[in-house]
C-alpha cells in the first residue's frame, strides 16, 4: 500500500455496534487486505514475540534479545535499500558478492590506517559496487538481472583474487580497537548495529516517502510506460537506487565484519536471495510500485527471532534455511488469498447493515 | 433497423431480475434483458451504468446475488469464464485473450485444435482452411499463418471474432469494440456484425458511439446506475431520444466552441520530421486556440503529439514556443517549459494505478511543491494543488488519498487532466481526451477546454471522434501518411472534408 495514511484501526472500530460516522468512513476506505499489506508481517512478528516464552524459556533475556538485534542489523540495512529497488520494479543481485568485497577491503583499509580508514574504504567500495552496476544499467542499457547477476559473480570473484593469500582477519591484538566497538558496542542496552539499522530505515523512509526523487521511484514501479509521461528519467532514479544499495551493503558490511573479523571471497554466500526474501516477505510486490519499509523492517525482524528460536531449540542450521523458504512461501501463498479481502468496504461488510442508507458508492 | 426481428421468437438469453452487489454498491439492480436469435442488441449507457458488470456476468466473472439467467430456456449459471465458452457465449473484452507470439491459426483453434488420431501430431492445414473458411464469412482476408503481434488492433479483433464463431458461439459479446478504431476499421467491424446476425447469432454491442448503434443494432437496451430504463426498438428512436434516456436529463449533444479572439503564436513546428513517418509538418497553435489533429489511426498523431512533448527526438526541423527556440529532449524538459500532456493510452501509460488520486496528480510538478532546507515534499502543497486542479475538474474521489485504480474511467480521465494542466497549462497536448468517458463527463471535459483556451491556454487536440473533434477545436489539422493533407477552417471545417482529407489523402487548404 503505498498510501501514507493507513492509520492502524481505531479501538472499536470492529465491534459489533459501530457508533461514530469516523468510524464507518474508515471502515468503508479501509480493507482487511491493505491493512494486511502493512501491517500483516509486523502483527505476525508481535504474535511470535508473545509466543516465544513457550518456544524458547532463554528467549525473553536481555542478552539474547540484544544477539538477535545485532545479528540482523546487516541483513536489515541492505534489505531497506532493496526495498527501494524493488518498489521501483528492479532488484539487485549482487549484494552478496558486494558484502564480501567490502567486507575484505575494509579488512584491508583497517590493516592500512585503522578504523577512519576503515570506515571510509567500506562506504566508498560499496559506493563504487552500486555506480558499476548503475553504469551497467543505465549506459549501457544491460537489463538489472543479467547486470546484477554478472556483478556478482565479478564481486565475489575479486574477493577471490584479494584473498588468495588466505582469508583477511582481524588479529586478536586488535580487540579493545573503536572498529570492534561498531558491531559490540550497547548504547543504553540496544546494540550499535541495531541503531545504525533504525538510522538507515530512518533515511531511506524520507527518501521514499519526504522527496519528490522516492516518489518518482515508485511512480516508475507502479506503471513505467506512464511515468515515462510525467517526464520521469528511469536513468537517474536506477543510478541512485544502485548507489545507494552499494552504500548500504557499505554500512551493513561495518557492522558484520567488526564482529565476524575474518573475511574471504566466500563471505555469505546466499546473502542476495535472503536479502530479496526479506523485502518480499514484508509485503512489497516484485512487480513494482506496492510495498512499505515497515514490512521489510518486521520481515527482517522475523526471520532474526525465528532463526534465534530455532537455534535455541537445537534445530541444525541446515534447517534454518527450510524454514525460511517455507514461511516465504506461505506469506506469499497468504497473498494470494488476501486479494479476495482487497476490496475497499471489506470491514463495512462487516458493520451491522442498516437498512435504510446503504452507503454510498 | 431490420425488418426482419420477429417479436414474437423466443429469445435465445433471457436475463431476469439481474442483481449484483459489491460492498457498498448495487453495480445492477433488478436488470431484465432479452436477446433473440438473428439480433444486434446494443447495450448502452453512461461509464458506471452497469454494462461492464452485466457483460462479466454473462462471461462468468461475477456471480450475480439474485436475479437468473436462462439461455434457450435452460437456468445458465456460469461460475467461471469456461462455462461461458461452453455454453457458446463468447465475450470479447476491450483487452484481448490471444497469445501475441502464436499465429491466428493457433489463436482461432487455441484449446481444441484438430489432430491426427494416430500421432496426435496438430493439423495444420485443417486449421488453416478452417480459418479462411471463418475469415470468408466474416468478409475479411487474414493470413491464418501471420504472428497475431505483427496485426493491427482491429484485424486482432476479427481473429477475437473469428474465434468466437470458430468455437460456435451463439451469443456473441462485445465490449466497446470500436474503441481503438479507425473510421474504415469501424465500417469492416460493422459489416462483420452484420454477417454474424445474417448467420443467425445473436450479437450484444455495446458502445458509446451512439451511431454505430444507429448503424447496426436492432434493438438497444438502455442502462442508469445500474437499472434498466428501457428496451426499445431502433428503428422507432433517435438519438436524441436515447441521450435523454442515458442521461436521464438533456444535454445539448452538439459541442459548443465559444469563439476566442485570435492570439499570439504561441508554439511553432516547422518542417518537423520524427518517429517512423511524421515527416514535414509546420503548424502554428496560437494563444486561446484548439487545434484538432484529425485522420486515421496511425496516421502521425501520436508521433505529433509525442515531438512536442519531447518524448520522441526531431529528425528535422524544429520548434518555437513564445518565439524562442524549443528544443525538449525529455518529457521533463517540455512539462519545465509548461506543456502538459495526455497519453491516448489511459490505461496503460496514463494511471500510476498503486498511487492515490493526489499521487497521480501531483506527480508532474513535484519540484515546485518541494520546501525548507532539505527541498522535502510538502504535504500542504500537495494537498493545495489537488484541491485546486482537483475541484476545478470536479474529480470524484472519496478523498485526496483514494486509489486511482478505484475511480471510474471517466474520474480517471479528469485525474490525468488535472495533471496535464498542473505544470501551467499554457500549451496543451491532449490525446483523445474523452475516450472511453461518459457523456456527463465528456461535456466537462468540453467545457473545460473552452475554458482554459479563453484563459489563453494553446491546445492540440488529437481526436478519433469526428463530432469531437469539429466541434471542439477552432482549426483542423488532417494527418495523412505523417503528412498534412488539410487544413480546415471556416466553412471547410465538415466530416466530410476531413473524412476525404484523411482516407484518400486529397489536399484541402494547404498547397500540394
Amino acid at each position: 500500500m503505498t498510501s501514507d495514511t493507513a492509520l492502524p484501526p481505531a479501538p472499536g472500530a470492529q465491534a459489533p455496534a459501530p457508533t461514530t460516522e469516523t468510524q464507518r468512513r474508515w471502515a468503508r476506505q479501509h480493507s482487511i487486505g491493505t491493512l494486511w499489506e502493512t501491517w500483516g508481517i509486523t502483527a505476525v512478528l508481535v504474535v511470535l514475540l508473545a509466543a516465544s516464552p513457550l518456544l524458547s524459556s532463554d528467549f525473553l533475556t536481555v542478552a539474547n534479545l540484544q544477539s538477535v538485534l545485532r545479528e540482523s542489523a546487516y541483513l536489515g540495512i541492505v534489505a531497506a535499500a532493496m526495498t527501494l529497488a524493488v518498489m521501483n520494479g528492479t532488484f539487485d543481485l549482487s549484494v552478496g558478492g558486494q558484502l564480501a568485497l567490502v567486507s575484505v577491503t575494509t579488512l584491508m583499509g583497517y590493516a592500512a590506517g585503522g578504523t577512519g580508514l576503515a570506515a571510509l574504504v567500506a562506504v566508498l567500495t560499496g559506493m563504487v559496487c552500486g555506480a558499476v552496476n548503475g553504469a551497467l544499467v543505465t549506459a549501457m542499457r544491460v537489463p538489472p538481472f543479467v547486470a546484477t547477476l554478472g556483478m556478482l559473480f565479478v564481486f565475489r570473484g575479486v574477493a577471490y583474487v584479494l584473498t588468495q593469500d588466505g582469508p583477511k582477519t582481524l588479529p586478536y591484538s586488535e580487540i579493545g580497537s573503536p572498529f570492534v566497538k561498531i558491531g559490540g558496542l550497547n548504547i543504553a542496552g540496544i546494540p550499535l548495529p541495531f541503531l545504525i539499522m533504525l538510522a538507515c530505515y530512518g533515511a531511506v523512509w524520507v527518501l521514499l516517502r519526504r522527496t519528490a526523487t522516492g516518489r518518482r521511484i515508485v511512480a516508475f514501479g507502479s506503471s513505467p510506460e506512464a511515468a515515462r509521461f510525467c517526464g520521469i528519467s528511469v536513468h537517474r532514479i536506477r543510478m541512485l537506487i544502485f548507489v545507494v544499495i552499494g552504500v548500504s551493503v557499505g554500512i551493513a558490511a561495518l557492522t558484520y565484519i567488526s564482529r565476524v573479523w575474518t573475511a574471504d571471497g566466500s563471505a555469505q554466500d546466499g546473502f542476495e536471495l535472503r536479502v530479496i526474501a526479506a523485502v518480499v516477505l514484508g509485503g512489497t510486490s516484485l512487480k513494482g510500485g506496492k510495498g512499505t519499509l515497515i514490512g521489510t523492517f518486521s520481515a527482517v525482524l522475523l526471520v532474526g527471532v525465528l532463526n534465534d528460536l530455532l537455534v535455541s531449540r537445537g534445530v541444525d542450521a541446515s534447517y534454518q534455511r527450510v524454514v525460511l523458504g517455507c514461511v516465504l512461501i506461505t506469506a506469499l501463498a497468504i497473498d494470494g488469498l488476501r486479494t479476495r479481502f482487497a476490496a475497499p468496504g471489506s470491514f463495512a461488510r462487516m458493520l451491522p447493515r442498516r437498512r435504510r442508507e446503504a452507503p454510498a458508492p | 433497423m431490420s425488418p426482419s426481428v420477429d417479436t414474437a421468437q423466443a429469445p435465445v438469453l433471457e436475463v431476469s431480475g439481474l442483481t449484483v452487489e459489491f460492498p457498498g454498491v448495487r453495480a445492477l439492480d433488478g436488470v431484465d434483458l432479452d436477446i433473440r436469435a438473428g439480433e444486434v442488441h446494443a447495450l448502452v449507457g453512461e461509464n458506471g451504468a452497469g454494462k461492464s458488470t452485466l457483460l462479466k456476468v454473462l462471461g462468468g466473472v461475477y456471480t450475480p446475488s439474485a436475479g437468473t439467467v436462462r439461455l434457450r430456456g435452460e437456468v445458465y449459471a456460469p461460475r467461471r469464464p469456461s462455462d461461458a465458452h461452453a455454453h457458446g457465449i463468447a465475450v470479447i473484452y476491450q483487452e484481448f485473450t490471444l497469445f501475441p507470439d502464436l499465429t491466428v491459426a493457433e489463436n482461432v483453434y487455441a484449446g481444441r485444435e484438430p489432430h491426427s488420431r494416430w500421432s496426435r501430431g496438430i493439423r495444420y492445414g485443417q486449421m488453416r482452411a478452417g480459418c479462411r473458411e471463418l475469415f470468408g464469412i466474416l468478409g475479411v482476408n487474414i493470413d491464418p499463418d501471420a504472428r497475431v503481434a505483427d496485426l493491427s488492433v482491429s484485424e486482432q479483433q476479427l481473429v477475437e471474432i473469428a474465434k468466437a464463431l470458430g468455437a460456435d458461439g451463439q451469443v456473441i459479446v462485445m465490449d466497446e469494440p470500436t474503441a481503438a478504431l479507425s473510421k474504415e476499421e469501424v465500417e469492416r467491424l460493422l459489416d462483420v456484425v452484420r454477417r454474424l446476425r445474417d448467420e443467425g447469432r445473436s450479437v450484444v454491442y455495446v458502445s458509446h458511439r451512439l451511431e454505430e448503434v444507429f448503424a447496426v443494432a436492432d434493438r438497444a437496451t438502455i442502462l442508469r446506475d445500474g437499472r434498466l430504463v428501457r428496451t426499445l426498438a431502433i428503428a422507432a428512436t433517435d438519438e436524441d431520444k436515447l441521450v435523454r434516456l442515458m442521461v436521464g436529463r438533456d444535454i445539448d449533444s452538439v459541442f459548443h466552441r465559444e469563439a476566442v479572439a485570435e492570439g499570439r503564436v504561441v508554439l511553432r513546428l516547422d518542417s518537423v520530421s520524427a518517429g517512423r513517418h511524421l515527416r514535414d509538418v509546420s503548424l502554428d497553435v496560437r494563444a486561446g486556440e484548439v487545434v484538432g489533429i484529425g485522420g486515421v489511426a496511425g496516421a502521425g498523431q501520436a508521433e505529433l503529439t509525442q515531438a512536442v512533448f519531447g518524448a520522441l527526438p526531431l529528425r528535422a526541423g524544429h520548434m518555437e514556443l513564445d518565439g524562442q527556440r524549443f528544443a525538449p529532449s525529455t518529457p521533463a524538459d517540455a512539462l519545465a517549459a509548461g506543456v502538459g500532456f495526455l497519453h491516448e493510452d489511459r490505461k496503460h501509460a496514463g494511471i500510476l494505478p498503486d498511487l492515490s488520486v493526489r499521487q497521480n496528480l501531483t506527480v508532474t510538478v513535484l519540484d515546485r511543491l518541494r520546501h525548507g532546507f532539505a527541498r522535502l515534499l510538502s504535504r500542504q502543497a500537495e494537498e493545495r494543488t489537488y484541491t485546486e486542479y482537483g475541484s476545478r475538474l470536479r474529480v470524484r474521489a472519496t478523498g485526496p488519498e483514494q486509489l486511482i485504480s478505484e475511480l471510474s474511467g471517466g474520474n480517471q480521465q479528469k485525474v490525468l487532466l488535472a495533471r496535464a494542466l498542473a505544470p501551467g497549462g499554457r500549451v496543451l497536448v491532449l490525446n483523445e481526451p474523452t475516450r472511453g468517458v461518459d457523456i456527463g463527463a465528456k461535456a466537462e471535459i468540453h467545457a473545460l477546454i473552452n475554458e482554459l483556451t479563453a484563459a489563453g491556454a494553446a491546445v492540440i487536440m488529437v481526436s478519433s471522434d469526428l463530432p469531437e473533434l469539429l466541434g471542439t477545436s477552432d482549426r483542423v489539422v488532417v494527418l495523412s501518411r505523417g503528412r498534412v493533407v488539410g487544413v480546415l477552417e471556416g466553412q471547410d471545417r465538415t466530416e466530410e472534408n476531413v473524412v476525404v482529407c484523411a482516407t484518400t489523402g486529397r489536399r484541402i487548404g494547404v498547397a500540394a
